[in-house]
């Protein structure tokens, strides 16, 4: 095509000098379609099988927002025990995919839909993974008294943490997940860390409350 | 007699084993019965005396309602003449030992006291025996006696005293006491005495000093009384011996007295000496010096003798001025150059700058205790109070930290979040706003009724339409307890429950002509409103009809 249009200019420019330029071409973007050369993109997320039914209850949930609102298909793949998700022709942005691979992969790590869903909607929102053992070595029943710890009594510490910085953290035996903006993850990290640590929890949530008193006197 | 002298020394001998036989701290202690027993030997033992001094003024030794001060004075007045006598004989005994055996040949009758007094007083002896400076010792023992000891000092004193010279002498009219050799041995001991001191002073001869206070004077002291028992003696006893002395005190000159002009620190003490005595010594004294004046004054006239005072007594005033001052004019004086205890006796005046110390007094205390009770009644304790801190910022508000699962989904947290941020008016009511609200009404609720009883001009706010939904049920009905009253307020009014008239009849009740009535007046309804849609239909065709026409022309 450029070589065409090389072409039409200087024939133009030939036969007439102080003609008209034409008009500069717009280019769309490209769709994800088109992009990679036209050919689909996957995405392959396992799931544990300890999120299989929870998948099964929850399957339209799933299925509706990634389908109808960020137009990518989504199926599952049920020999192989996987979700796959593939660009549609009519797939807006490229990065819909990623989110909902994103979104899909925050479920089968414990989170629920609607608090995956906010993957969906925002740009900002990460999930960070650590163990247990990353922040110190612990074993046996040790180990049990940091998790009891960080979980609290019917999990109100873990909420207050919840709630403290609008994130959300599963506790998955030794591993620990949490979904949130970036700053508010790390102040989740921090607490829990601290728990692990051994802080008391009284300790840990008064850490918070002036964190967070801070944060939200910038705004 | 012996008899009588024999039972009076049984007597004796009871009351002093008696006194010996007592333990020493017994003696710590004032005993009556003890006192008694020293007394009445005191008593005994000076009536025995009494034969060995006639001399004594006083026949016995009163003791009944006198102190210990004055029974020993008496011994002392009895005691003193007996030592001097005493201390002769022992002297001539030193010399010619072949006399003691006279005295026992003599003293036959009387060996047996000395025998019976000997056992008892053995050790006071053999100190009586011994050179004159230990009697000198003992006497001034004596004579230092304190009041504590006095009784017994004063029964032992007189013991011995009396003892020792009963021992030595039997009478003063005897042969012992001749009198040419006691004249012979005064002549030799003044001869002893003088001749050591003629070239320095030998104006020390004063009678009856006892003054030991000072220091200085403390050697003087102790010749002085050797002088003065001399003295003494001469007075008393022998008159030749008396003679010699006053002539010598006759013939002092004013170099006797006062030295030489030049030797000014001695005249000092012994003009203070002077001035504290007081016997008879002293009035000799005084006579020399107005003899040794009156000779000078009787040869001048009276122009100059006047004349001769104002001299001398210019002389003495440019003398002392000459002289270094006294330490009370010489300014700052330390210890170390003025006499000691010399700040005693000057009456010093100077300025204290410490406030003298509160006396405290009843009145005081009192004073004192009355504000006390006045305050605590008051209440009036000026304690420290707490000056209160002023708020610098406004509390922050805390947030409160939510234990439970929140409902609202990650998503719809930051959905919040964000409408917040960019429309603060939409953003729907936060927690503590909701809160807020809450209190706000209730306090406006509170305020009103307060308004409404305090306030005399009092204005009900404007009620506020609320829409809400009426059930047309007695308040009985809603209410769970049994009202006290029941009320229909909340029911509806009876044109809300029906607006019409009165006449209703049901489709049963109505009769044939009212029946077709009815129906004639729902067909004439039903055909105006046919027509009132006709003709409408009828405007908009036409309507359209002229459009049409214009639009094809």
């Amino acid at each position: 095509m450029q070589s065409s249009m090389d072409v039409e200019t200087v024939s133009s420019q030939t036969q007439n000098e102080p003609g008209p330029l034409p008009p500069k071409p717009l280019f769309e973007p490209l769709k994800a379609h088109e992009m990679s050369d036209g050919r689909v993109q996957f995405r392959k997320v396992n799931v544990p099988p300890h999120r299989y039914s929870p998948l099964k209850k929850v399957w339209m949930d799933i299925y509706t927002p990634i389908f109808e609102q960020m137009k990518i298909d989504i199926r599952m793949n049920l020999k192989a025990r996987r979700v796959e998700l593939k660009t549609r022709a009519d797939t807006p942005d490229i990065s819909n995919l990623q989110k909902c691979a994103d979104f899909v992969h925050a479920f089968m790590l414990g989170f629920d839909v609607i608090d995956a869903i906010a993957l969906l909607r925002l740009d900002e929102l990460y999930v960070e993974s650590f163990e247990i053992k990353d922040v110190k070595t612990l074993r046996g029943e040790h180990l049990s008294r940091a998790i009891g710890r960080l979980s609290g009594k019917g999990g109100k510490t873990k909420f207050a943490i919840e709630n403290a910085t609008k994130t959300r953290i599963v506790i998955a035996d030794t591993k620990i997940h949490i979904l949130g903006s970036f700053a508010n993850i790390k102040i989740a990290r921090d607490s829990l860390c601290s728990l692990i640590l051994g802080s008391p929890a009284g300790k840990v949530y008064s850490k918070l409350r002036a964190v967070t008193a801070r944060l939200a006197e910038r705004f | 007699m012996a008899t009588k002298s024999e039972a009076s020394l049984n007597l004796d001998l009871d009351l002093l084993h008696r006194l010996k036989s007592t333990e020493p701290p017994v003696w710590l202690a004032p005993r009556a019965e003890l006192s008694e027993t020293a007394r009445k030997a005191s008593k005994i033992i000076f009536s025995y005396l009494r034969t060995y001094a006639p001399k004594s003024p006083l026949d016995q030794l009163l003791i009944e309602g006198f102190d210990a001060e004055q029974i020993w004075q008496q011994i002392d007045l009895q005691s003193q003449p007996l030592l001097s006598s005493l201390k002769r004989e022992v002297k001539k005994f030193e010399k010619k030992p072949e006399e003691i055996g006279k005295i026992r040949e003599v003293l036959e009758g009387e060996k047996k006291v000395v025998e019976s007094v000997g056992k008892v007083l053995e050790g006071e002896r053999r100190v009586l025996a011994e050179e004159s400076d230990d009697f000198d010792e003992d006497l001034d023992d004596g004579l230092d006696d304190d009041d504590e000891e006095e009784e017994e000092e004063e029964g032992s004193e007189g013991e011995e005293e009396k003892k020792g010279k009963g021992g030595a002498e039997g009478g003063i009219e005897d042969e012992f006491l001749k009198i040419n050799e006691l004249q012979e041995y005064l002549e030799e001991d003044e001869a002893r005495e003088y001749g050591l001191k003629k070239d320095s002073n030998d104006s020390r001869k004063k009678g009856g000093r006892r003054v030991l206070d000072n220091e200085e004077d403390e050697d003087e002291d102790e010749e002085d009384e050797d002088e003065e028992e001399l003295g003494v003696f001469g007075d008393s006893d022998d008159n030749e011996e008396e003679d010699e002395h006053r002539q010598k005190l006759e013939n002092a000159g004013y170099e006797d007295f006062f030295g030489s002009k030049r030797k000014k620190a001695p005249k000092k003490n012994l003009k203070s000496i002077e001035e504290l005595e007081e016997d008879s010594g002293l009035d000799d004294e005084e006579d020399e010096d107005e003899a040794v004046e009156t000779k000078k004054n009787d040869n001048l006239s009276t122009h100059e003798k006047q004349s001769e005072q104002l001299r001398a007594e210019i002389e003495k005033m440019e003398k002392a001025n000459l002289d270094p001052k006294t330490w009370t004019m010489q300014g700052e004086v330390t210890a170390a150059q003025r006499p000691k205890n010399s700040a005693l006796e000057v009456d010093l005046d100077f300025q204290h700058n410490v406030r003298p110390a509160p006396v405290i007094t009843e009145e005081f205390t009192a004073s004192l205790e009355e504000m006390i009770k006045k305050r605590i009644i008051e209440g009036q304790f000026d304690d420290v109070e707490k000056a209160a801190s002023l708020p610098s910022k406004a509390p922050r508000e805390l947030k409160e930290l939510d234990e439970n699962k929140s409902k609202k989904g990650l998503a719809e947290v930051y959905e919040e979040e964000y409408v917040q941020k960019t429309n603060p008016a939409a953003a729907p009511l936060t927690f503590s706003d909701e809160q807020k609200k809450e209190a706000s009404m209730l306090f406006k609720k509170l305020c009103l009724k307060l308004d409404a009883l305090s306030h005399f001009h009092f204005t009900p706010k404007p009620v506020i339409e609320d829409m809400s939904i009426q059930a047309n049920v007695p308040a009985l009905a809603m209410e769970e307890i049994a009202p006290v009253a029941v009320s229909d307020a909340a029911m509806l009014a009876p044109e809300e429950v029906f607006a019409g008239r009165g006449d209703v009849k049901e489709e049963a009740e109505l009769t044939k002509a009212e029946r077709k009535r009815r129906r004639a007046s729902k067909k004439r309804k039903f055909k105006a409103e046919a027509t009132k849609r006709m003709t409408a239909k009828k405007a908009r065709d036409n309507t359209l009809l002229n459009d049409n026409d214009g639009k094809e022309e």
